[in-house]
């Protein structure tokens, strides 16, 4: 019998939505000891069954059919006090955002052992360092006693999983548990999922938008669209041999993770060169304390050459996104040359800056907060131009030819941020940094923050206009797999020093420095390759 | 947190009021020589300007023709002495008068704070379960309403309805004069006189903080760790009172403390329509006569009852938040 | 127009508005409903309402209650407005220096504001009125020095926010002056709460007015609510009328700046993030 059977659920959406439903006729079957993956992109309904399941939809979102089996009982018609006293107990669930997932307020102990007493077990004395220890947290009955902001996001993460298994469920949901953590750390829990599993032979119900994941660790999978399953199988069959069109659309925009060498053969004259640079930042003091300071770059040299692409990678608080802001200028650093074609530029003022803007450009990560929400499309990429002199009839007709080079169309120029999607955003502001006509183009992040299909489009996109225009680029990431994709040099940064730099192919096939090799193992579902796309 | 950083962290903030104080004392002192005329026309008030050996006291024990820093520094003596002048009208020290008075405004202010307090979180938490419900519409309703009136208003109209019309409660005073009631009886008495004046202020602050509860609990509630206690299986009830209270408490204490200051000066109208024997009526009567020593004792006093009132608070809110001793 | 759909949505805030529109037009139309000064003695003392013409009876000197109200409006929306003005105009100021510059600056305009901000600010707007004598510029400048604290703390969390935003980098990546950034990328997005915020002053500074007048603090010269009630208070069991409506006007027009406020606050949030809410 299988454990969690989901038959031909349709859950509504309140009037004025996108659709009419928010998941329409979504059937899907766990057995025990197995874990299903459901994909899908952002908007494709793969927590709503989650939630359905739990009991924990969001009041206002009708069940309008389809029934919820689960060990035999339908889960939809419970009582509410019926399916509290299964939640946590036969059924449990981690969520995204460990940050935010804990009870500031309440040790993390407590927390667990409330999870215990909440369903008749008093044992928590015993079990909660066990279970802390089970999912491999250090020092388990002092961490007990910590409160959440003690912890990193992965130890949270840690905590989330021992709560949830504390009272030995048969199946666990996983909303997107790895989403907003490292890469290492992520690889660090998916091995831990796996292993609780096999070892309770628990099911597993896993959320993901990253088909690397998948093939890290599904048995089975589901792919998601607009609220309806498009395909479903054993992990091998639509991993290797996808049949519906959406999900090899999808598996075809993973970036592969394989260095394809594309830059210039020859390199040009050197266009940015760091030496030794230093930036350092004090946290807390105030009148009274004094507060502490760390180094977010020190040793991290290196030399940029025209017409390449050297991707920055690393983890959140590496320091890759200060070494970017160095370059232009939004950050000053203590010690250290930063010369750009000769020139030095790191103690320059804001006014010796500005012959330099037009030179060096940025184009950032959040979609939805780098561009002003009040100023039309066309003034925000017309503005740099007008700033630096050029009339605003030229800069505007400029800003309409920016458009169409980012495959955006005219007609956007009078329109307002709001009414873009994330991709599109990016779009206008790749094109704002390209008004310009900078040589050298800082990348941040920039399809970070964009589902799997949008991120290969606009991937293709800068390397489009990068072969185009003839840019220099300095791409940071966090993403190996999209530094592969698309530069020519990586440099792997780890807490502020680059470890490690090279060309990519030779990185990533024969890596020197052991952080490097960590984080080549952390890539989900390195060893699986993705069919060509007919 | 520990109690050694408990300790330190009170000790800041002990140091901190401190120079509140005093920076208090200088404003008061900037306001005397900010006005127009002599310093001492104003000190003497309107009775004491009349008297010329008052006047010519004054001016000595001010040094009124001495360099400006050193008048400050005779005054910040003064006050540091608690002698916070002489009240020519009433002929007692100001020092004696705001004693004699402070334990009517606490009795009247602790009253009122507590009724806006209890009620307030309650009516806030009650509108925040009941989210859309008609019972949350009332309650939201009620608070805007009793949010839009001037406090001197609320009082006389509940003197007109319980005092006037009905007759169930005394209107004017802490208790009746001229009967000489003593203990049970006697407090009984001030109860009753109590009810009307602290319901008015109360009501006002009740408002307030059954609006603020209601916000930040249905903040707290749309946060993650909310659904992860559900997903645990632990009943709506204990989600409330545990995990949602404790959190949505945390703005409401901070805003208690910065609310104080308004509720004393909000005590000022109700002892006016009252004639509650406390410092706002002093105040008020001090107003009428212009006798501004007792005023600046009275702005003195109620700041250092705000001041260690907000002492209390940021203890209880670290004592409350784990978080705060990382920041400090 | 998008904002006033959504505005409209809120029946109370479009019942707050029509109720200040009157209150303003009652205010502006005081000299041709009640010609003469309010100062006048229209009646016989103590006529309750209704009577001889009076629709809301005489005072204790045979004084229009109705005439009263109507000048007193003009002095309660004058005092509200202009010290409102003052105030924004010292707490966006204070604000945005300490949310843009940040470090020290910050640091000491926040110790200032806080101090303010502890400062019983009742007895404090007594003290300053009583010092400078009553008159209406005194209650003006009293009102908006004690009320400016709560708008440089929202204007100094806007602008630390957005100062941080990635917007406002670009814009200094483009090559754009901080004055330039200030002016043109931050205020526009910090106006919202400060509109907001604008409308809930108003109205603070007239319950605010109308205590001072109430204790005497007002100015002699003017009629205004706070004194109508004052003046009712100690015959109040005589002529109940002198301390009912104007309470009620005060109410009402203080009512009605808050339910605007918050049809403010709903109308100008900014778009909601359409990030896909993960469905």
């Amino acid at each position: 019998m299988s454990l969690l059977s989901v038959e031909n659920l349709t859950i509504g959406l309140p009037s004025g939505g996108d659709r009419a439903n928010a998941i329409e006729n979504v059937t899907l079957q766990i057995n025990p000891g197995e874990i299903v993956c459901v994909v899908g992109e952002s908007g494709s309904g793969k927590s709503m069954t989650a939630n359905a399941t739990m009991g924990l939809l969001p009041p206002g979102l009708p069940v309008r059919s389809g029934r919820i089996m689960f060990e035999g009982i339908d889960l939809l018609t419970q009582s509410p006090e019926q399916l509290r006293r299964l939640r946590g107990a036969r059924l449990a669930m981690i969520f995204q955002e460990p940050m935010t997932a804990l009870n500031p307020l309440m040790r993390v102990g407590d927390q667990i052992s409330e999870a215990l007493r909440m369903h008749g077990d008093t044992s928590a004395a015993t079990r909660v360092p066990e279970l802390l220890a089970a999912v491999n947290l250090p020092d388990p009955k002092n961490l007990a006693r910590a409160y959440p902001f003690r912890l990193s996001g992965g130890q949270r993460q840690r905590v989330m999983i021992a709560m949830a298994l504390a009272l030995e469920p048969s199946l666990l949901i996983a909303d997107e548990p790895t989403t907003a953590l490292d890469v290492t750390t992520q690889m660090q829990i998916l091995r831990l999922i796996r292993e609780i599993q096999t070892r309770r032979h628990t099911g597993v119900l896993f959320i993901t938008h990253d088909f690397g994941v998948v093939a890290e660790i599904a048995d089975r999978v589901a792919v998601m669209q607009h609220g309806r399953i498009v395909e479903t199988g054993t992990a091998a069959e639509v991993l290797n041999n996808p049949q519906h069109p959406y999900t090899q659309a999808l598996i075809a925009a993973v970036p592969r993770g394989i260095a394809r060498a594309t830059g210039p053969t020859q390199p040009g004259e050197p266009v940015l060169r760091m030496k030794g640079v230093v930036k350092t930042y004090r946290r807390g003091g105030g009148l009274f304390a004094k507060g502490t300071s760390f180094q977010a770059v020190h040793d991290a040299d290196f030399v940029l050459h025209r017409g390449e692409t050297l991707g920055i990678v690393g983890e959140s608080g590496s320091g890759k996104s200060t070494l970017a802001r160095c370059v232009v200028g939004l950050v000053t650093p203590e010690r250290g040359e930063i010369k750009f074609n000769g020139s030095e530029l790191r103690a320059l003022s804001a006014t010796a800056w500005k012959p330099f803007r037009r030179h060096i450009q940025m184009v950032f990560q959040d979609p939805y907060a780098s561009l002003n929400p009040r100023r039309s499309v066309g003034d925000a990429i017309a503005e740099g131009p007008i700033l630096h002199g050029t009339s605003r009839a030229k800069a505007l007709d400029r800003a309409r030819d920016l458009l169409r080079l980012v495959q955006l169309d005219a007609g956007a120029m009078d329109r307002f941020p709001h009414e873009f999607s994330g991709g599109q955003r990016q779009r206008i502001g790749l094109a704002r940094a390209l008004a310009m006509e900078p040589e050298l183009l800082i990348a941040d992040e920039p399809v970070s923050a964009l589902d799997v299909s949008v991120q290969a489009q606009v991937l293709g996109l800068l390397a489009d206009i990068r072969k185009r225009l003839g840019l220099t680029m300095l791409f940071i990431t966090h993403d190996l797999r999209v530094a592969a994709e698309i530069c020519d040099r990586v440099a792997v940064m780890q807490r502020g020093a680059i470890v490690e730099q090279g060309e990519t192919g030779s990185v990533f096939n024969a890596p020197n420095h052991t952080y490097t090799q960590a984080l080549l193992d952390s890539i989900p579902g390195r060893h699986w390759t993705p069919p060509e796309s007919a | 947190m520990d109690i050694s950083s408990l300790l330190r962290f009170l000790l800041r903030r002990i140091i901190k009021s401190v120079l509140v104080v005093i920076a208090i004392v200088i404003c008061n002192f900037l306001l005397i020589h900010a006005a127009p005329g002599d310093p001492a026309t104003v000190m003497a008030g309107q009775s004491g300007s009349a008297d010329p050996q008052f006047m010519a006291q004054l001016r000595h024990q001010f040094g009124l023709d001495l360099p400006l820093y050193e008048q400050l520094w005779i005054y910040l003596k003064g006050v540091l002495t608690l002698d916070l002048g002489f009240s020519h009208r009433m002929q007692v020290s100001v020092a004696s008068l705001l004693l004699d008075r402070l334990p009517a405004t606490l009795l009247l202010t602790g009253t009122s704070f507590v009724i806006a307090i209890v009620g307030g979180v309650t009516l806030g938490a009650l509108a925040a379960r009941r989210v859309g419900h008609w019972s949350d519409s009332a309650i939201t309703v009620v608070a805007l309403a009793f949010y839009a009136t001037p406090l001197f208003w609320v009082g006389l109209m509940l003197v007109l309805l319980f005092s006037v019309k009905l007759e169930w409660l005394p209107s004017f005073g802490m208790s009746d004069p001229g009967s000489n009631l003593h203990g049970i009886a006697l407090a009984w008495d001030i109860c009753q006189h109590l009810v009307l004046p602290s319901l008015t202020l109360g009501l006002f602050y009740l408002a307030v903080y059954a609006r603020l509860t209601r916000a930040t609990m249905l903040e707290v509630l749309s946060q993650d760790f909310v659904k992860t206690a559900r997903a645990k299986g632990v009943p709506e009830s204990r989600v409330i009172s545990v995990h949602v209270l404790r959190n949505a408490l945390l703005p409401v204490i901070t805003f208690a403390g910065i609310q104080a200051g308004q509720l004393i000066g909000g005590s000022i109208l109700v002892e006016t329509v009252f004639a509650w024997p406390g410092i706002g009526r002093l105040a008020f009567e001090a107003l009428l006569a212009r006798d501004y020593q007792v005023l600046m004792g009275v702005f003195f006093c109620t700041s250092v009852v705000v001041v260690i009132f907000n002492l209390l608070t940021d203890l209880l809110y670290a004592v409350v938040d784990p978080r705060v001793e990382v920041s400090t | 127009m998008n904002f006033a759909r959504r505005f409209c949505r809120h029946p109370g805030a479009v019942i707050g508005l029509v109720v200040l529109i009157l209150v303003i037009a009652m205010a502006l139309l005081a000299p041709i409903l009640f010609p003469g000064s309010p100062w006048d003695m229209a009646g016989a003392p103590f006529e309750p309402p209704g009577e001889d013409g009076m629709l809301l009876g005489t005072d204790s000197l045979g004084r229009d209650v109705a005439a009263g109200i109507a000048y007193g409006a003009r002095v309660s929306l004058l005092v509200g407005a202009v010290s409102t003005v003052v105030s924004l105009f010292i707490g966006v100021a204070l604000g945005a220096i300490a949310g843009y510059l940040g470090g020290l600056v910050d640091d000491l305009v926040m110790r200032f504001t806080e101090f303010f901000q502890t400062i019983p600010s009742f007895v404090l707007a007594i003290l300053l009125v009583a010092i400078f004598t009553p008159s209406i510029s005194s209650i003006i400048a009293a009102i908006a020095v004690v009320s400016w604290p709560p708008v440089a703390r929202v204007v100094r969390a806007e602008f630390m926010s957005l100062r941080s935003r990635e917007f406002v980098q670009a814009a200094q990546v483009l090559g754009k002056r901080p004055l330039g950034i200030v002016l043109t990328d931050i205020l526009p997005n910090a106006l919202s709460p400060i509109i907001v915020l604008a409308s809930l002053m108003t109205a603070s500074a007239i319950l605010l007015e109308s205590s001072l007048s109430f204790l005497g603090l007002g100015d002699p010269n003017l009629m205004s609510w706070g004194f109508l009630i004052g003046s009712g208070r100690s015959v109040i069991r005589l002529a109940w009328w002198m301390s009912v409506f104007p309470g009620l006007a005060i109410f009402a027009t203080v009512l009605a700046l808050n339910l605007v406020g918050e049809g403010l606050s709903d109308a100008l949030n900014p778009r909601l993030r359409k990030r896909g809410a993960k469905p």
